[in-house]
């Protein structure tokens, strides 16, 4: 059985790599797709610090970031295909106006 | 070895994977493989190492092999997910993420949580994705193989990106490899996890299961209305020529 610092290590290698990938990727798909794998990182965060404190709280808070993922997904997928309707690209650098 | 020096240790391990990396990121259309696997394979060492042997006396025993092989799975897919070129592929290696996280949630004693993963991410959100990406690829001309983009061939920045990424690795996991941990000993409960999570749900967090649900709702209502605008395709650019950077949106008038 695993412990929780070993989980909590896993999870922190996980949301580096998201955001490793968040920040350099170009394509926005990719882009949110990173941000999942954030999510990964953290539910095992919240499952490792759960074992530490013996209940069952990290549990259930990890199904309420479930939760929101899939808000997060429906939502930053939806902007996806509307901005690939305006530009017909799925390129980030295309949105960079606000970019200063 | 004492706490600081498996920092530092850790430290060393964590920059030569940023160093593999940095090497697996897609620029200017190619990698560097062989450089990539050669740090990718050292570094993967030495997390198994640093598991094993720093984090992993606080159980009392030994871990099973199944964790490590999770553990590897996990970290491999999600490098191949930021860095493979064709989307289609990064939101599979994404599903092997999902699957061995879920894996290591159920051997941490989470399998509700673990099972809701594997149901939700890899039956639900993956499918909205892989949905996504087809709806938004060209394809290829018939009789020509699948070409890779060009945005999906260059990365952006992936030096700063991946010492941005280093140092925040490092912040989260030095605490982590460098402090104390209690032992947990851990008592078997008389219910089923499964039994206790929906008990601690419906009793004590009932007001937030409803309030999740609205959330969902709203959510829905909300990606409905943002996907069904109209977008009159004559305010779309022209494909080619290409327009310069600074031109690119100048042109399309707004709703």
């Amino acid at each position: 059985m695993p412990n929780a610092p070993q989980l909590m290590f896993i999870g922190a290698i996980l949301f580096a790599l998201g955001v490793t990938g968040f920040v350099t990727r170009r394509n926005l798909i990719i882009m949110f797709l990173c941000t999942e794998v954030m999510f990964q990182g953290i539910l095992l965060n919240l499952v490792g610090m759960g074992l530490l404190r013996g209940n069952l709280q990290g549990q259930v808070l990890g199904l309420f970031v479930l939760v929101v993922a899939a808000v997060e997904a429906g939502l930053g997928l939806a902007i996806v295909v509307l901005l690939y309707r305006r530009r017909g690209t799925l390129d980030a650098e295309k949105w960079k106006l606000m970019r200063g | 070895m004492t706490a600081a020096q498996w920092t530092y240790l850790t430290y060393a391990i964590l920059a030569l994977g940023a160093a593999g990396l940095f090497f697996a990121l897609p620029r200017a259309g190619r990698t560097n493989r062989a450089a990539a696997r050669l740090f990718a394979a050292i570094s993967a060492g030495g997390v198994l190492v640093v598991l094993a042997v720093a984090l992993g006396c606080g159980s009392g025993k030994g871990s099973s092999p199944a964790f490590y092989v999770l553990t590897m799975v996990a970290l491999a897919a999600a490098v191949r997910v930021i860095t493979h070129r064709k989307p289609v592929y990064s939101a599979l290696y994404f599903i092997l993420v999902v699957i061995a996280t879920a894996g290591l949630a159920i051997m941490a004693g989470a399998q509700f949580l673990g099972v809701a993963l594997v149901i939700v991410y890899a039956g639900a959100i993956l499918v909205t994705y892989v949905f996504v990406i087809m709806l938004a690829q060209q394809s290829p001309e018939p009789g020509e193989a699948y070409a890779t983009t060009d945005y999906d061939d260059n990365a952006r920045e992936p030096g700063t990106a991946v010492l941005a990424g280093f140092v925040l690795v490092a912040a989260l996991t030095g605490p982590v490899v460098g402090g104390r941990w209690p032992v947990v000993t851990s008592h078997p409960s008389p219910v089923s996890n499964s039994a206790a999570v929906g008990w601690e749900l419906l009793t004590r967090y009932a007001v937030a299961v409803e309030a999740a649900g609205v959330l969902l709702m709203i959510a829905m209502i909300g990606a409905l209305a943002i996907a069904r605008k109209h977008v009159p395709t004559d305010l779309l650019p022209p494909r080619s020529p290409e327009l310069p950077p600074g031109e690119v949106g100048r042109h399309v008038k707004p709703f």
